[in-house]
């Protein structure tokens, strides 16, 4: 028993159509006699019988499409029954593959066709990558890494989305511009809000730790800040969405992987020139105004909070800044810190916005006057020519040594140091 | 303006530049009292007599090989290959001394001279004879590579090889000797090369192609805006110098590349044009480029399969909306 199924055509077939039997079941058909013709998007063509015999099942009538592969007929040798279809569709296993089966018939278009169907398989890579997965699949790949296309990411970053949160609809659950420009947020919760991992569970037990020296200085410091020195806060809310733009230029051309934290020490420390009375400390008989500007930036620590110093920061590039701020924290998180890596400041820099905090007070770190406490910088709703746009906020609340700086030059700096947080390209002039 | 028909336009670009320059001349085989296999020559011996239309032995090394002597010299030759396939005889000479006298003399001596003969599949002549060049030749610096697609383009560009200093290969195709389009007739009209043009504006997609594959990018091109898919089509017109600016800026405004060639897939213009685009807009990509090619195998005779192997303006729609993940 034989099998005639449908070919493939060419690299795009999928189904044929079948035209019309030539012979109807039942019928004696001889080897190489056409059978039936079939249409494929491209061309016509007849189907041959293989060997001597009679039609047996016709599986598909005139008109009907059958995907390639699918049985159109089989003929029986002599003797031979029309056995019922399924045993049909289940024989194939023994025997040749059916693909080839069709086109086992030498000078017979079948046999150029069905060659150059073949010819055609074994082209490109044998795993097609670029086959278009069903869309159930998850988006994600090996890694974990969302697949988008690079415009819907463009368009993620400049519409303050999450791309996290967007269900691709392209192939393989790929993330098109069509998904972010569809995308609404799933609440009113913030886009930023994935679901928070605790820490591990540690073993509760009732136990003396020794003060470090460490410890004990951050204790004796802090204690005599908060004790005789009169703070009061201001607190700013700072548009960074040029900042983060610029951020992402500099890290671009620079290949120097910067944080906004180095924006910051920058425009602080360029602030500071306005204003060098808050780059000062208070002393019993005078206040000292320093000439020269080394902003100390709060770096965590296993064992607690250490302040290394970048000096003279409002000579330094944004670039320079971010390679001096991470070796100084290198050596902070390995104690390889010296002592003139964390004497000297004369203002300081707290960021907690890596930790996601919004908004928090510092403590002065003496013989500083101020400090400023950075939040995290979100995506948020704001009015700008009456209309609603997405923008990056970001807290920034100054700490002040009454003593020193008063209510109105705290918010005068704060002013400074807007412009040029929000005009950042000060920062590069 | 005036109608004409590709293959007109040819030889009216020639005999214009041989009217304008005596230094110009033509020779191959059967070009002259035969009046060439494709009859692009027809007239021109009886025009300028055998000096300037030169019948050759079948022997395109020496063909060429003579042509980059003259053109050393100071002539400037066209050499008519029957078809662009038998240039492979000449290859040593395109490549190794056409292409690379200028740098060996030290900028010295230029080469002024063009080959010119018709590539492509499509009138049935078969693996040896269906073949196109273009990706071979324009990988190699010291050649330009030209590949019209329309009557007024195959005259303005034909004219700026003749005029110019450097060896061209002006790839033709045969299946559009007999396409008409208006060409313009002032005798100095000529089109620069590498710059690139929008054949149709559309906002969707942008199909990026040239000769024979850019016509039928355009078919294809009303054929899907009849479903509402607006296509951009650039006509490259030349391979090398190669201008994407255009196809650039108009990725930056569609998002979506489909490039067209006749050509096999592997290591083909396809593959260069969608590696500089994917360079320099990627973040303007909400898909792959795609690529639509002939198939990998040598060019069959039968019509049938002949049709089968080349690229028809189906695969152009389907890739399209496959770009536009349109298809379901």
């Amino acid at each position: 028993m034989a099998e005639i199924i449908m070919p493939k055509m060419g690299d795009a077939m999928t189904e044929g159509k079948v035209v019309r039997w030539y012979k109807k079941a039942g019928d004696v058909v001889k080897k190489g006699e056409p059978v039936l013709e079939i249409e494929t998007d491209k061309v016509n063509l007849d189907l041959e019988a293989d060997q001597d015999g009679t039609l047996g099942d016709v599986a598909a009538e005139a008109g009907k499409m059958v995907e390639v592969g699918g049985v159109l007929a089989t003929i029986l040798g002599a003797g031979e029954k029309a056995q019922p279809k399924k045993e049909v569709a289940a024989a194939p296993a023994a025997e040749e593959a059916p693909a080839r089966r069709a086109i086992d018939k030498k000078d017979s278009i079948k046999h150029s066709t069905g060659e150059y169907g073949e010819a055609i398989d074994m082209k490109g890579p044998r795993i097609d990558r670029t086959a278009a997965a069903s869309s159930a699949t998850p988006a994600t790949g090996d890694n974990g890494r969302r697949r988008s296309s690079p415009l819907a990411r463009k368009m993620a970053r400049e519409l303050g989305v999450s791309i996290e949160q967007v269900q691709g609809s392209g192939p393989g659950g790929r993330i098109i511009a069509n998904d972010i420009k569809n995308f609404k947020p799933a609440s009113a919760a913030p886009q930023k809000a994935k679901a928070p991992s605790l820490p591990p569970l540690q073993q509760l037990e009732t136990k003396e730790i020794p003060l470090t020296a460490m410890r004990r200085t951050i204790a004796k410091r802090l204690a005599e800040s908060t004790g005789p020195i009169p703070h009061f806060y201001l607190t700013a809310e700072y548009d960074v969405t040029n900042l983060l733009s610029l951020r992402e230029q500099v890290n671009e051309i620079s290949g120097i992987k910067t944080s906004v934290n180095d924006f910051i020490v920058r425009a602080a420390a360029l602030a500071l020139r306005h204003h060098p009375s808050v780059n000062a400390s208070w002393g019993d008989e005078a206040i000292t105004q320093h000439g020269e500007i080394h902003i100390g930036i709060a770096v965590s620590t296993p064992e607690g909070l250490i302040t290394p110093v970048v000096r003279n920061a409002d000579q330094k590039s944004v670039t320079d800044i971010a390679n001096e701020v991470r070796s100084l924290a290198d050596k902070a998180k390995n104690r390889k810190l010296t002592p003139n890596d964390y004497q000297g400041s004369t203002f300081t820099i707290s960021n907690l916005g890596a930790w996601g905090i919004e908004q928090f007070t510092a403590i002065i770190n003496p013989p500083n006057v101020a400090i400023l406490a950075i939040g995290a910088a979100s995506a948020q709703p704001v009015v700008i020519d009456r209309q609603v746009v997405i923008r990056d906020r970001m807290k920034v609340t100054m700490s002040c040594d009454h003593r020193v700086v008063d209510g109105a030059l705290g918010a005068e700096y704060l002013r400074t140091l807007r412009s040029y947080i929000e005009q950042p390209v000060r920062l590069v002039l | 303006m005036a109608e004409k028909s590709y293959r007109d336009a040819i030889r009216d670009a020639m005999m214009e530049e041989m009217d304008r320059d005596a230094n110009v001349l033509i020779m191959g085989e059967d070009i002259g009292v035969y009046e060439g296999t494709f009859r692009i020559t027809a007239g021109m011996l009886k025009k300028y007599g055998p000096k300037r239309v030169i019948d050759t032995p079948i022997a395109e090394a020496g063909m060429v090989g003579t042509a980059v002597g003259m053109a050393m010299l100071g002539l400037r030759p066209i050499v008519e290959m029957m078809t662009m396939n038998f240039a492979i005889v000449a290859a040593d000479q395109i490549l190794n001394h056409a292409a690379k006298v200028r740098y060996f003399s030290g900028g010295q001596v230029d080469v002024p001279m063009v080959i010119r003969g018709p590539q492509g599949a499509g009138v049935q002549l078969s693996a040896q004879h269906s073949q196109t060049f273009e990706s071979f030749y324009a990988h190699f610096p010291g050649l330009k590579v030209v590949a019209p697609a329309t009557p007024a383009d195959a005259k303005g560009l034909l004219k700026s090889s003749i005029r110019g200093r450097d060896p061209v290969i002006f790839l033709e195709s045969a299946a559009l000797y007999g396409m008409k389009g208006e060409v313009p007739d002032d005798a100095d009209f000529t089109v620069p090369f590498g710059v690139s043009r929008i054949a149709r504006e559309g906002s969707d997609v942008t199909i990026v192609s040239y000769s024979r594959m850019l016509q039928m990018s355009l078919i294809a091109a009303e054929k899907l805006a009849e479903e509402g898919i607006e296509c951009e089509v650039i006509d490259l017109r030349t391979l090398r110098p190669l201008d994407l600016d255009p196809a650039c800026d108009s990725v930056a405004k569609t998002h979506r590349c489909v490039v067209v060639q006749e050509q096999w897939k592997p290591f083909g213009a396809a593959a260069e044009i969608a590696a500089s685009i994917t360079e320099n807009v990627f973040d303007e990509l909400d898909a792959p480029v795609a690529r639509v090619t002939g198939e990998d195998v040598p060019m069959p005779y039968a019509r049938n399969l002949e049709l089968l192997a080349t690229p028809h303006e189906q695969h152009v729609i389907a890739a399209v909306k496959k770009v536009m993940y349109a298809n379901g």
